[in-house]
């Protein structure tokens, strides 16, 4: 009973077999295995799209990181630069003030020395005529003039050695 | 081919004890063997010797065709690049073949033999559900359909392999190279029976496989008629019902391995080294 072939049987599997394989091929096969590798494309296209991206902004972060040192290095620069030009100005100008105090310092000695020695010829010359004036008032009598002019030229003559 | 005589003697022993409880039971008995025999509904004329009268099985089979393309007309609403139900569910047993019994076995002519290779899977499984629904039968528990599916992929792979290698090249594909010569007719012929009773066997698997857990319920339903004793249903019905669900099991497992080994021949055939 079991082991019966039955040819018929056998006509109408293939028959059903191959007409289902046909069909599903157009219904069901090839569009879920297009379906299928169009998704696994995509899928590894996204995968590779998205390395991509990566890579490309690390890249960039990279870029911006050597952007700022490099933004960092010349503020650094520029303020240590600044500094030193502060310095040195300060430098010059106490520099050149000071100079200009000396230079101050010195006109004014100077002209103290020069004071000075105008005002003890003034003293001098005044002295003398002074001295010449007493003398004649208390000597015009006794002495010519001309005795009297050498005795005064004579003590104006010890009182120069004197001072 | 042990299995077959056990087989046999299984199918003599059950169809007395059908005869037997049919006489007990009433005809009741018979409605368990159902599902495995056969028998003529719609007589046709034979056309070169094929009866092509429309049997119990053919009909089964034609349902199995009908559910199959029917439920993947419903999936392929689903379908598209972001599956959705029914088409999710599909899909995701297509991968499982796609990418774990086809791709492995037959490389690059994987794409090829996919449409194929599905189809066996899917149409072997609804005919191995369908016995185990009330009112159906299972077709795959009738020899001439297994071996009808299992010449196919006898001849889908065989027959590629000599369109590709050339009848001479397909005949040498039998022979290992660096073997003496005296061993070749040797090899060949055992090469030659190795290839038939793979194919056989594949044919068999099915078919016994698909009878014997019918066989096994009948078997412990007619215990029921033979020990004429009532009690004796509390044992059997709830075996009967544990052996349906090993049933539900082995439905899937040999569509598995009819699908699995269909690739691993054809994948055979069509490889270049033995």
């Amino acid at each position: 009973m079991l082991l019966n072939v039955n040819t018929g049987l056998i006509f109408w599997t293939v028959v059903t077999f191959l007409l289902l394989l046909l069909t599903l091929k157009k219904l069901a096969w090839s569009p879920i295995l297009g379906a299928l590798q169009e998704r696994e494309k995509r899928i590894q296209e996204d995968l590779e799209r998205a390395e991509k991206a990566r890579e490309e902004s690390e890249r960039l972060l990279e870029e911006q990181r050597q952007m700022l040192q490099k933004a960092r290095q010349e503020a650094q620069e520029i303020i240590e630069r600044g500094r030193k030009a502060a310095e040195a100005a300060r430098q010059e100008l106490l520099a050149k003030s000071k100079e200009e105090a000396e230079q101050l310092l010195e006109k004014a000695r100077r002209e103290i020395e020069l004071s000075r020695d105008k005002a003890l010829e003034e003293i001098r010359n005044l002295a003398v005529e002074l001295s010449l004036a007493a003398a004649q008032k208390v000597i015009r009598k006794e002495l010519d003039p001309d005795e009297h002019r050498r005795l005064v030229e004579e003590a104006l003559q010890e009182m120069r050695g004197l001072s | 081919m042990s299995l077959a005589t056990w087989m046999l003697s299984m199918a003599a022993a059950a169809e007395e004890v059908a005869k037997h409880g049919a006489e007990e039971a009433g005809g009741k008995a018979d409605f368990i063997l159902e599902e495995v025999a056969d028998h003529v509904l719609v007589p046709l004329p034979k056309v070169l010797g094929i009866d092509l009268s429309i049997t119990k099985h053919v009909l089964m089979i034609w349902i199995s065709a009908a559910i199959v393309l029917i439920l993947f007309s419903l999936a392929r609403r689903g379908a598209g690049l972001v599956p959705r139900g029914l088409a999710n569910f599909f899909e995701a047993i297509v991968v499982f073949l796609r990418d774990d019994v086809i791709t492995p076995y037959l490389g690059e002519d994987a794409t090829r033999y996919t449409p194929y290779i599905l189809t066996v899977f899917f149409f072997i499984l609804t005919m191995n559900l369908l016995g185990l629904v009330p009112m159906g039968a299972t077709a795959t528990s009738n020899i001439s359909v297994t071996a009808a599916l299992a010449v196919m992929t006898f001849l889908i792979g065989h027959g590629a392999a000599i369109i590709r290698k050339g009848p001479i090249g397909y005949i040498k594909h039998f022979i290992p190279p660096g073997i003496p010569a005296f061993v070749v007719p040797i090899l060949f012929i055992a090469e030659i029976m190795g290839l038939f009773t793979r194919h056989f066997a594949l044919a068999i698997r099915l078919f016994a496989n698909m009878v014997a857990d019918h066989m096994v319920v009948f078997t412990l339903l007619g215990l029921i008629f033979i020990f004429n004793n009532v009690l004796v249903a509390f044992f059997s019905v709830p075996a009967a019902v544990a052996i349906e669900l090993l049933a539900l099991l082995i439905a899937f497992i040999q569509a598995y391995i009819f699908t699995m080994l269909s690739a691993v021949f054809i994948g055979m055939a069509l490889s270049e080294e033995h």
